[in-house]
């Protein structure tokens, strides 16, 4: 990095020197004390930083609003705002937990125990259960198939077929 | 001797922030009295729009007013209350890049208005207007960061310590965003073009 320019120093070492006279090393420092040249760089470009920050100033708007303070004392509460996302983690937390239990009560509440093969046989609902298994193994629409179905109509199906054995006889 | 005096007030203001932090309601007014054009002007500095930075002002010290009593180092409040300052203007601009199509009115808009005081004649007022568009087009040459610190830095009038406490930055980097900024200004911006002619 080239630091000077023609014995002086370049434009970039003059800006650092604006930022912080700090920012220049030793010799440099040295240097701007005694180079008017660069003294007058340094000073014409943070004049005109400064003329630039007080036309800013000049440039806004009076304030016309009355600035007020909220009424009470300062609240001395630092962690509210982590106590309120606790609080509300919880309570999500119990609701998830209070659904997911009431819902597999309401669905199988055979599941909700669990039972020791020798105590199955105590077990009414499930007995029921394996004696209509045995009585009726097939599904309903098979009984009405084969015409076995409980609800089947003996009338009904005279009706639609007729018994010719006893139409021969009368 | 000037030296001297800056002690004083930070001494004043030090003394104003721990009474107010114990429930002072006359103290804090005071510091509200000191500091509240400074706080206004760094909103508008930022978003160009006088309702908007009185909101802001007004936003910065009911905040500031809450959360006085966590201020552990009083002597810090002035970098403190810009800190709260500069974070509550990055939300606000935050939050109108998003609103950008319901604010029908453009800010442009809004500072031809604002910008014409009823006491100041048609001329001032033309000339702020073109004095903030050259300001706007300064800064958006700049990055996030370079604006930030330029502002405080010649805007705010903060000084390299104040800006690093502000930002929770170190100073090395403030200087570094501080150099490229005035790099890109001098080389660019209309403001320094005389300052660019004396020097060619």
């Amino acid at each position: 990095m080239k630091k000077h320019n023609d014995g002086h120093l370049s434009e970039e070492w003059i800006i650092r020197a604006v930022v912080d006279e700090k920012e220049l090393s030793e010799e440099d420092h040295c240097h701007l004390m005694e180079c008017r040249l660069c003294q007058g760089k340094v000073e014409r470009f943070t004049a005109h930083l400064q003329m630039f920050g007080e036309r800013a100033e000049l440039s806004v708007p009076p304030l016309t609003k009355i600035i007020r303070i909220p009424q009470g004392e300062p609240s001395a509460v630092k962690y509210r705002p982590s106590w309120i996302h606790f609080a509300g983690a919880a309570a999500m937390a119990g609701l998830i937990l209070f659904f997911y239990f009431l819902g597999m009560d309401v669905m199988s509440p055979q599941l909700a125990t669990v039972q020791a093969p020798e105590n199955l046989f105590e077990d009414e609902y499930l007995m029921l259960e394996i004696s209509e298994m045995l009585e009726y193994p097939l599904s309903t629409e098979l009984y009405e198939i084969m015409g076995d179905a409980a609800d089947f109509e003996e009338d009904y199906m005279q009706f639609i077929v007729p018994d010719f054995q006893e139409d021969f006889q009368s | 001797m000037a030296t001297e005096e800056s002690k004083n007030m930070t001494r004043k203001i030090a003394g104003l922030a721990e009474q107010a932090g114990k429930g002072n309601r006359g103290n804090f007014q005071e510091l509200m009295n000191m500091f509240q054009q400074d706080i206004y002007r760094l909103a508008y500095y930022r978003t160009f729009s006088r309702m908007d930075a009185e909101d802001i002002t007004q936003e910065v010290f009911v905040l500031a007013y809450r959360k006085i009593k966590s201020l552990k180092e009083p002597q810090r409040f002035r970098a403190w209350l810009y800190t709260i300052a500069v974070n509550r203007c990055n939300d606000f601009l935050r939050k109108r890049k998003y609103l950008f199509l319901l604010q029908s009115r453009s800010a442009r808009e809004q500072e031809f208005e604002e910008a014409g005081d009823t006491d100041k004649s048609f001329t001032d007022t033309i000339a702020k207007k073109k004095f903030w568009e050259q300001v706007k087009l300064l800064l958006d040459k700049l990055s996030a960061m370079e604006k930030q610190v330029f502002t405080l830095r010649f805007m705010d009038h903060q000084n390299i310590n104040e800006i690093a406490a502000i930002l929770g930055k170190n100073e090395s980097t403030i200087k570094t965003h501080l150099y490229r900024a005035l790099n890109k200004v001098r080389a660019e911006s209309v403001f320094f073009e005389e300052y660019r002619e004396s020097i060619s």
